[in-house]
């Protein structure tokens, strides 16, 4: 990470200091979920935001009533088709290059502009989601580029000193990023089989109830949950009822098939709810 | 029973990605659609268009004829297509396309070009194509000289044969109404054909030589 182009910020954690007050007390008392565990949090979702490109797509999730909780904004916008660099090998279909990137203010711990292992794992994920659903046969010869800026990313400025915690925000960030890139697809007007949304639904342990087992919930905030063991993250097509990514993390015991099925057919609920706000986003653009 | 009430149905005006369109056995897929499980669904965002097929010609008229059995009934065309204010859908060269294309450089074997229009439509990426020394006209291929029949910067009437290689579209001007549409000469002067192989200068009154599509 030596950019020597830029100025860059210190490494490491910049959050401002939090400091013990009433305040906080009374808030470290309200950490918990106030949404049922079936429901996934509101979401605002418009097409057409950057003019440059072919099509694009802004997403933003909200806040819990909680101060100092950011919730999740995504801008994605999609450049093409376009003729592929002379050093590509002929391609009878569209090529589909995805990139993923945090802002270097979008995390408790400040960013680089390079792109680093996670954001290249997301873009990964991204691809595969989409390529479920593009037709890409129509566009030979021609290449496509999404481009997905996290400007938030979903993270309690308070958890800051728990690792581990990342790992179960880049589900929901890549749920927002599959959701987003497929209604700037859309607007781009690149065929697709369907819309594509995406879901997260999570097992967690609650350390009130140590005797009663672990609950699925769809939209798992970190810091809302004690403990979470594991979560999935489905891309899933609701009309042809197919799923075109699934990414599970965590640890399952491998005997209880039926958790597997639960939290997929879970991820599957929270991705139905996901397109609900799709589509009605693009309805609005063409009525 | 979902299906069987669509098929009844009349399509919608609008359509989002995956919607239901109709049965495959009412209508044909057009830009925009694609079938799936013989069902017909939007594959873009947009307003349906149902085009009904051009109507056949009357009975023949000479009955005595032999003639093989009709042809099923052409079915109305189901299309999508995308409606929003300053937009436009990306258009790709298609083989059989006529487009317009500017030449860019010559060498003995062929020439490049760049497309700029492509049906009616002005194209928004930079794609390139390539003439051929065999693909310039349809009679005496050996005799063709690229030099002869191109030069860098003029407008050339082409048309589409293959997508090519990695970076090339396959263009071809051996037709009649194919070939250089606009040339300008050594001194710079907009020339007008005069012939299928000539176009002169109208200042200099020199000719150069052009595969000239034909006027009209």
């Amino acid at each position: 990470m030596t950019d020597r182009r830029r100025i860059n910020g210190p490494v490491g954690a910049t959050i401002p200091p939090v400091f013990e007050d009433t305040l906080t007390q009374e808030l470290k008392a309200v950490k918990k979920r106030s949404r049922p565990p079936n429901a996934i949090r509101k979401m605002y979702l418009k097409t057409g935001v950057t003019p440059s490109a072919s099509g694009s797509a802004y997403l933003e999730i909200e806040t819990t009533g909680k101060p100092g909780v950011s919730g999740l904004k995504l801008s994605c916008s999609v450049h093409g088709p376009r003729s592929l660099p002379r050093s590509s090998p002929f391609s009878p279909h569209m090529v589909l290059s995805t990139h993923v990137k945090y802002a270097p203010f979008a995390t408790n711990k400040r960013r680089g502009y390079l792109r680093d292992p996670i954001e290249r794992d997301l873009g990964t994920h991204l691809e595969a989601a989409l390529r479920g659903a593009i037709i890409a046969d129509r566009w030979p010869k021609s290449g496509v580029d999404i481009i997905i800026s996290i400007v938030e990313g979903d993270q309690d400025r308070e958890t800051s000193k728990f690792q581990g915690d990342e790992m179960w925000d880049m589900m929901n960030a890549l749920s927002g990023c599959i959701t987003v890139a497929s209604a700037a697809l859309a607007d781009a007007g690149i065929d697709c089989v369907d819309t594509v949304a995406g879901g997260v639904a999570a097992l967690v342990q609650e350390s009130g109830d140590d005797s009663t087992s672990p609950n699925i919930v769809v939209d798992p905030i970190p810091s809302e949950h004690d403990k979470i063991l594991a979560a999935c993250c489905v891309a899933y097509l609701p009309t042809r009822d197919e799923i075109t990514n699934l990414w599970f993390k965590g640890d399952l015991p491998a005997s209880e098939m039926e958790l597997y099925t639960k939290m997929v057919e879970k991820g599957i609920q929270a991705s139905r709810h996901a397109n609900r706000v799709l589509i009605e986003c693009l309805t609005e653009t063409i009525g | 029973m979902a299906t069987s009430t669509a098929a009844r149905a009349a399509p919608p005006s609008l359509a989002l990605p995956g919607q239901l369109l109709g049965p495959a056995s009412k209508y044909q897929p057009g830009p925009g659609t694609h079938v799936h499980e013989s069902h017909l669904y939007s594959s873009l965002l947009g307003t349906v268009h149902v085009t009904q097929p051009a109507k056949a010609p009357g009975p023949a008229k000479r009955l005595t004829k032999i003639t093989p059995a009709p042809a099923p009934a052409e079915l109305p065309t189901i299309s999508v297509v995308r409606t929003a204010p300053g937009k436009h859908r990306e258009v790709l060269p298609e083989v059989g396309n006529i487009v317009l294309c500017r030449v860019i450089r010559i060498t003995p074997r062929q020439a490049v070009v760049a497309i700029l229009v492509c049906g009616d439509t002005v194209l928004d990426a930079e794609w390139q194509g390539l003439i051929r020394v065999q693909d310039v006209r349809a009679t005496e291929k050996d005799r063709v000289k690229i030099y002869e029949s191109f030069r860098p910067g003029d407008i050339v009437r082409a048309e589409v044969i293959s997508l090519g290689d990695q970076a090339n579209y396959y263009l071809s001007t051996a037709r009649n109404e194919l070939g250089v549409i606009l040339a300008t000469s050594e001194s710079g002067n907009t020339m007008y054909p005069v012939s299928w192989k000539e176009f002169r200068d109208p200042e200099t009154g020199l000719e150069e030589l052009r595969k000239v599509a034909k006027p009209f």
